[in-house]
């Protein structure tokens, strides 16, 4: 994990010591109030990335970046069959729709979260990506936060992409 | 008499989440009607009488603040009280709605308690 001791955003009044914790409530907020379901630490080593269902919010403005979220398709459909109170069995064809939403009210959240943060970013509608055999690539060099997560025993890893 | 509701949301799964609130706060609804984004909600609104209309901000094709401006310059949704439910909750975001006409303000994430208590509010103050 990422912790530079420079802010990215000159102008924000949270620092970006502070970002990881507000990462990291912002994710257990979203779990605990729109899936019904805890998502918990891990308190041992960090869980591996399984990245087959990757969703992904940009945020613009005096934070310029990428919010995301890895998690294993098994596991993406366990979060959409809580969110929406079916089996696993109806939950597959709302995956793709519950990640980005995820993504978004975690984006949403976590901004909200950064003093004065709320109207000076703007969030891009999400994108999701099935399939691991990807690379992403930034043209900006900038910082990262990244934050790994138990959900059901599954790994999901939320990242948030910071350019300067 | 149930209440006709419109939940506009350009996420199906969050359509579902907010349509399970309003039922879990023990609100009498008839069928409820759902669009992905403004522009589909002005035409659901053309040709059915809502009681209540619930919409997000930020989707395509047409957001939620633009859908509010026509929705009000229409006769037939002028009077349709409409709470926002949306990610974007900042101080302008909540002024430019309420100043547009909206009834309400519910930031995501939400509890059931948190709809119902925005919601049923509003439907009294209609009543």
């Amino acid at each position: 994990m990422s912790t530079p001791t420079q802010s990215p955003a000159d102008n924000n009044s949270a620092p970006f010591e502070s970002w990881p914790l507000a990462l990291r409530e912002s994710v257990n907020e979203v779990f605990s109030m729109m899936v019904g379901a805890e998502i918990m630490v891990p308190d041992q080593a960090d869980p591996p990335v399984v990245t087959e269902v990757t969703g992904m919010v940009g945020l613009a403005g005096e934070i310029c970046g990428v919010l995301s979220l890895r998690c294993g398709k098994g596991c993406a459909t366990k979060i959409a069959s809580k969110m929406l109170g079916v089996p696993i069995t109806e939950a597959a064809s709302h995956m793709s729709d519950a990640i980005g939403e995820i993504c978004n009210m975690v984006a949403g959240n976590f901004k909200a979260k950064l003093n004065g943060m709320q109207d000076k970013c703007m969030l891009s509608v999400p994108t999701i990506i099935t399939g691991g055999d990807y690379q992403l690539l930034s043209v900006a060099v900038g910082d990262r936060i990244e934050l790994p997560f138990l959900f059901d025993g599954e790994a999901v890893w939320i990242g948030l992409e910071v350019r300067s | 008499m149930s209440i006709r509701a419109l939940i506009v949301d350009d996420s199906s799964v969050m359509r579902k989440i907010v349509e399970r609130c309003l039922r879990q706060a023990g609100m009498d609804l008839g069928q409820v009607h759902e669009a992905s984004n403004g522009a589909e909600a002005l035409a659901l609104v053309n040709e059915t009488p809502f009681d209540l209309i619930l919409s997000d901000i930020n989707m395509p094709v047409m957001d939620g603040l633009e859908f509010i401006r026509h929705l009000k310059e229409m006769d037939s949704g002028k009077n349709i009280p409409i709470v926002m439910i949306t990610t974007e909750g900042g101080e302008k975001s909540v002024l430019e709605a309420l100043s547009l006409g909206a009834k309400g303000y519910i930031r995501k994430p939400f509890t059931p308690d948190q709809v119902r208590d925005h919601v049923i509010p509003v439907l009294r103050s209609q009543s």
